[in-house]
């Protein structure tokens, strides 16, 4: 809709206390007046109003401030001493999908877990339950340290992607939630919290760059809670700890899917960025591969596996080294996916795990476009 | 459920690899969008495979917003382009429906997540790691489809 230049002219130049005025915005702001995104079928979501300049994300803004992408900004805004300045420090061609499917799937760890169905169960499990939850209820919080340690750096034209990460923070708090309501909710607690987990968050947090963070923390620290959910899920002893090992599986694969193509594009656009994730990776998967050999991890995750104690030989340490296996298979495959392939560098044993690199290769290293339908 | 799901699947009360059974399991999502809506929109081509002797059954599922809107048989030659794939035998996926059925809903290793973890049974299988990941990503709408059976699939067993 074009607006006469002189339809507004007869406003005042001053309120009735005497201070200027200004109509600017009333008068012809350089916006793109009369834009009119159609909703989807779900509503009106993030990727319908990308339209036009809005839809834009530069790639290097000339601003500095809160000032929202497509305004009318004046150029003498303050500086909020953002360095993340550059579109491929943060962002994911996926990040708008990925923020409307974290706002639509919400739960709540307090109404969404059946929690008045909880059983008394063998002791040894029990432990083992809590355990796992007491780990769970720890690591699970780096997840939201760590883009808040981030995110007020980050240039706000990248708006979309800030929105993101606060749903993981919100999610990341409602795991720790779950998890230590799980330990405290069925006679018995909270159980042993030793330095190994904390190296491994303390990796992450220190990494000396958001890229480096994210390839250590999406990646390679979600990339196997997302298996250690899905290994929970089916050890569960009912339904109570199946469903919220099934929720906070969603919630987790979504950064995943942040990550691994956050990943993808800052590589497609600077290909030495490779390196810089690389090196992250190096120490990263060191770290945690001494994380998952840690003795509390390893016998609880065994011994819930097994089915108890009595069958931690036969069974329990049998499938955790399996589940190791398929860990290690989804991480290397999703760095295929993201560009960084580790086959020729990782320091992870894949001939004792009986990792083929040619496997990987095919599984991993496809375009994209792939989620075309089959019907 | 709708009287339409229910007519068929009476009449296929005993067969899970037929488009109509998957039909009567869509139709029972689509009549219950409250069930849905606490867990929130789903995106995803699913295939799902059934292998027996004779053949081999392949059915894409497409699940969009709170629905499962299209349910197609096709060719085991197309089933890449899903963003995953469920591969197992008919004797797995009847074990799998049978448990639902039971108990009103997969329990302990029959859970599709279990089954596909294990492997050994049902696999989880796919072009693109972020297509498979998609499997973790709406895993409890795709139980909740499946759950769906004790309504699509037991209530026809009744005389």
């Amino acid at each position: 809709m074009k607006v006469d230049p002189g339809t507004y002219e007869s406003l005042p130049d001053v309120t009735p206390l005497g201070s200027a005025l200004d109509w600017k915005w009333l008068r012809g702001a350089k916006s793109e007046w009369g834009v009119h995104p159609k909703p989807s079928p779900r509503g009106l979501t993030m990727l319908d109003i990308a339209v036009g300049e809005y839809g834009e994300v530069p790639e290097h803004p000339t601003h500095r401030s809160m000032a929202p992408r497509g305004a009318d900004i004046d150029p003498d805004t303050v500086d909020m001493g953002y360095i993340l300045n550059r579109k491929t420090d943060v962002w994911a061609d996926n990040v708008r999908e990925l923020y409307e499917e974290a706002v639509a799937r919400q739960w709540s760890a307090t109404r969404d877990i059946p929690w008045g169905e909880l059983q008394e169960l063998p002791d040894d499990i029990e432990h083992a339950m809590c355990q796992l939850c007491t780990l769970l209820t720890e690591v699970e919080m780096i997840a939201a340290d760590l883009p808040a340690k981030w995110m007020w750096r980050m240039n706000h034209d990248f708006i979309e992607a800030k929105m993101f990460l606060c749903t993981q923070i919100m999610d990341e708090a409602r795991h720790a939630e779950v998890f230590r309501k799980r330990a405290l909710s069925n006679g018995g607690g909270l159980l042993v919290s030793r330095s190994s987990p904390t190296s491994l968050l303390r990796t992450i947090m220190e990494a000396k760059t958001y890229t480096q963070a994210s390839a250590l923390l999406h990646l390679l620290g979600e990339g196997f809670i997302l298996d250690i959910f899905r290994m929970g899920e089916m050890i569960s002893p009912t339904d109570v700890e199946k469903r919220m090992f099934r929720m906070a599986m969603q919630d987790e694969a979504r950064h995943v899917a942040y990550g691994t193509m956050h990943l993808r594009y800052a590589v497609q656009q600077d290909p030495d960025v490779a390196e810089e994730i690389h090196e992250a990776l190096d120490h990263g998967e060191q770290v945690l591969m001494d994380f998952g050999a840690s003795p509390d991890v390893a016998t609880a995750l065994a011994v819930l596996l097994g089915g108890g104690v009595e069958y931690i030989e036969e069974k329990g340490f049998p499938l955790a080294f399996e589940m190791n296996r398929k860990q290690f298979t989804s991480y290397l495959a999703r760095c295929e996916r993201a560009g960084v392939s580790r086959l020729e560098r990782t320091t992870v044993p894949l001939d004792f795990l009986g990792i083929d690199p040619d496997d990987i290769r095919r599984a991993g290293g496809v375009s994209l476009g792939a989620n075309a339908s089959a019907s | 459920m709708s009287p339409y799901s229910l007519e068929v699947a009476h009449a296929n009360a005993a067969a899970i690899d037929t488009v109509a059974f998957f039909a009567a399991l869509a139709d029972e999502m689509n009549a219950n969008p409250d069930r849905f809506s606490v867990l929130g929109e789903a995106e995803m081509d699913a295939v799902l495979v059934m292998q027996s002797d004779d053949h081999d059954f392949c059915i894409n599922l497409r699940f969009e917003g709170m629905r499962c809107d299209e349910v197609v048989e096709v060719l085991a030659d197309v089933v890449h382009l899903a963003d995953f794939c469920l591969e197992g035998s008919l004797s797995a996926w009847r074990a799998m429906f049978s448990d639902i059925v039971e108990n009103g809903r997969a329990t302990g290793m029959q859970t599709i997540n279990a089954l596909t973890l294990l492997g050994e049974e049902i696999k989880l299988v796919g072009s693109d790691p972020m297509g498979i990941d998609k499997f973790s990503r709406f895993n409890q709408t795709l139980q909740e489809f499946l759950d769906g059976a004790v309504v699509a699939f037991a209530s026809t067993m009744k005389p």
